[in-house]
């Protein structure tokens, strides 16, 4: 019973860690249909600038990662507006090839730039042992799990309470019904794939406190990612919340009960069956679908 | 426009007599590491030792009177990867010598490439025991076997840390594979009780799952088979969890990069290790400061693998009077090398033997050596 309820704990620590990688993409992949497999690097980049922001530059963790959602933001405002901004309306596979493209390029500068040790980022708080009961957590992950909360709410409420979000749903539902009405599309179109990029960056310093930030660490996060979002369903909120934390749960109850060696196929599994079943996912609403 | 006539000669006549490592001033020397993925920070270890041993013999007038060239490729410790590697490096920058390929697999699958074109192989790293069983007549390996470690340190640890009731845990791989298996059955043999055995696949980076296994087994040591990148981040993630429970491991753990990545969380982890940089003598002395003074940090398992493999292929080729695969491979098999730990022999086979190794237990951040002895002829 302690064993059981301490792998739950952990996987729901992991699978809300998997939801929060999985946002950016889902994001994206749900308004823009943009296939982003540059996920993962844009995940890494956070993760290589927060340790050069906190043990270079000396910042605290929150200014460091102020600094890393600002850089980020407009990193990815820049993507869209020079580089996806010319394959828009060609259909999926060119947005396919220029992110793959896109994610072997910044893999292999983030390589020149920093090599290839793994690379610390401070934490805000200690990693200490922090009991509930007899599970082990530490402070610092249940501080990431509430980021991870906050970030989430954070994300769900720009998309349905403001006036950028009304606008970035409008122009989803159709560009040109809200080129008509006078919203500037382009500036639309940028400012979800930003809002994607610093999502997934600010994940990457968040975990890469946690464990540490790698640079090729691109390919593995963004087959999770991937996974969440087949799972979940794309640009579904509430589907990669579910899709993450059923991920972690599953993980680590496979882990703890058959095998820790053979956990990734997991993932592979849960995929089949969603695509062979609710090939949608298990939260999309067919009618988002336009 | 003599110089002119010189290299229209060269050009045509050579490569008919298959000469081409002859006609150049440089002699040859191919590095098959994983330079990217999840090991590439230990291949580019091996790559910056390898480097400092030929900058030294180059400066001190190279072989033959011709400099060292390396050729460095990307083999990602992958099969595949690797094999392609070796081809290039041999039809295309015709090398007369090949060192490579890190992980066993991936060395595995370069051996017969190098058979086939007759091109002697070494490897520094590759510790997987049956890689010299395979009856192969130009490969060779300057690396400590998972054997030869588990029969050296398993006395000494059951001994040493007083283990009644050992966990393993290993990357799954088939290093990762054969070191628990081989530690499992020796310290079995001496009365430990093996309590759990898992394995975590390269790149993993959250350990709670198994951390949880590892606290419900109740073992009062825990073997791991890891290197730098998982190893940092699974020691982490056990002190965090709040486990005391005494870990020995074996792979690049005894360098700065694991314990400045790891933290206060290293202290007092053993590591079973065929180099630390504090090893006695005056010879290693003399390495860790000009590898120090090269790379602004001490060297690791690796650094040094990487710096012996390069030597014993130079002082064979010294030997071996000319730049021809063949002349090397025969006078690899007399190699005598003096390294900065010990004195590398091979046996007919190709296993190198006669070099020290070493267990050392982390302390106030540096690697103390506990107990050091020199392996013996297998």
């Amino acid at each position: 019973m302690e064993l059981l309820l301490q792998y739950l704990a952990n996987g729901l620590v992991t699978g809300s860690f998997y939801a929060l990688s999985a946002l950016g993409l889902t994001l994206i992949l749900g308004l823009m249909r943009v296939v982003n497999f540059a996920h993962g690097e844009l995940y890494m980049l956070g993760g290589v600038m927060g340790w050069w922001a906190t043990t270079r530059l000396g910042l605290d963790f929150f200014t460091g990662l102020l600094l890393v959602a600002v850089a980020m933001g407009a990193f990815g405002w820049l993507i869209d507006r020079f580089l996806i901004e010319r394959i828009r309306d060609q259909g999926e596979e060119a947005g396919i090839l220029l992110t793959i493209g896109l994610s072997i390029f910044l893999a292999n500068t983030a390589l020149l730039a920093v090599g290839t040790a793994p690379l610390k980022v401070e934490a805000p708080i200690s990693a200490g042992p922090a009991f509930l009961g007899p599970i082990v957590l530490t402070k610092l992950r249940l501080f990431a799990v509430a980021v991870c909360a906050l970030l989430i709410v954070g994300a769900w409420l720009t998309i349905h309470k403001t006036r950028l979000g009304r606008s970035m749903r409008a122009t989803f539902q159709d560009p040109m019904a809200a080129r008509l009405v006078g919203i500037r599309t382009a500036n639309v179109y940028a400012a979800t794939f930003a809002m994607g990029t610093v999502i997934a960056s600010m994940a990457g310093m968040l975990l890469g406190s946690i464990y540490s930030a790698q640079v090729s660490v691109g390919g593995l996060v963004s087959m999770k990612a991937f996974v969440v979002v087949i799972l979940g369903g794309m640009g579904s909120f509430a589907g990669a919340i579910a899709g993450g934390l059923l991920l972690g749960v599953a993980e680590a109850l496979w882990g703890g009960y058959v095998a820790t060696g053979w956990v990734d196929i997991i993932g592979f599994a849960l995929v089949i069956l969603t695509l062979v079943f609710r090939p949608y996912g298990l939260f999309s609403k067919r009618a988002e679908r336009a | 426009m003599n110089f002119q006539w010189k290299s229209l000669a060269a050009a045509w006549v050579l490569p008919t007599f298959c000469l081409g490592a002859w006609a150049q001033d440089t002699v040859k020397i191919g590095v098959i590491q994983p330079l990217t993925g999840s090991v590439a920070y230990n291949g580019q270890a091996f790559v910056a030792g390898a480097k400092l041993a030929v900058e030294q013999r180059n400066a001190a007038g190279g072989v033959g009177g011709k400099k060292i060239e390396l050729v460095i490729e990307d083999g990602q410790c992958r099969p595949a990867n690797s094999v392609n590697a070796a081809e290039k490096l041999i039809q295309r920058d015709k090398v007369v010598a090949v060192t490579g390929a890190f992980c066993s697999s991936a060395t595995a699958a370069v051996m017969p490439v190098a058979e086939k074109y007759k091109v002697p192989l070494l490897s520094g790293v590759s510790s997987k025991a049956d890689l010299t069983e395979k009856g192969m007549q130009y490969f060779f390996r300057s690396a400590e076997t998972d054997r030869l470690m588990s029969k050296t340190f398993s006395k000494i640890l059951a001994d040493k840390l007083q283990l009644k009731n050992v966990a393993y845990i290993g990357v799954n791989d088939d290093w990762g594979r054969g070191g628990v298996e081989d530690f499992s059955k020796d310290l079995s043999g001496m009365g430990v009780k093996t309590v759990m055995k898992e394995y975590f696949d390269h790149g993993a980076t959250d350990f709670y799952t198994l951390l949880t296994k590892l606290r419900a087994a109740k073992a009062d040591g825990v073997f791991v088979a890891a290197e730098t990148q998982d190893g940092s981040i699974l020691v982490k993630q056990f002190k965090e969890f709040g486990l005391n429970t005494k870990i020995f491991g074996v792979g690049s753990w005894a360098t700065a990069d694991f314990i400045g990545l790891t933290g206060a969380a290293s202290e007092g982890v053993y590591a079973a290790v065929p180099y630390a940089s504090s090893m006695p003598g005056e010879r290693n002395k003399a390495f860790v400061d000009q590898y120090t003074a090269a790379y602004k940090e001490k060297p690791g398992k690796y650094g040094a693998a990487g710096f012996n493999a390069l030597n014993i292929l130079m002082e064979a080729a010294a030997r071996a009077g000319k730049a021809e695969p063949e002349a090397i491979r025969d006078a690899l098999r007399k190699t005598d090398y003096q390294a900065p730990n010990g004195r590398y022999r091979f046996t007919e086979k190709g296993e190198g033997y006669g070099f020290d190794v070493v267990l050392v237990q982390i302390v106030g951040k540096e690697p103390k050596v506990v107990a050091e002895s020199p392996t013996e002829k297998p």
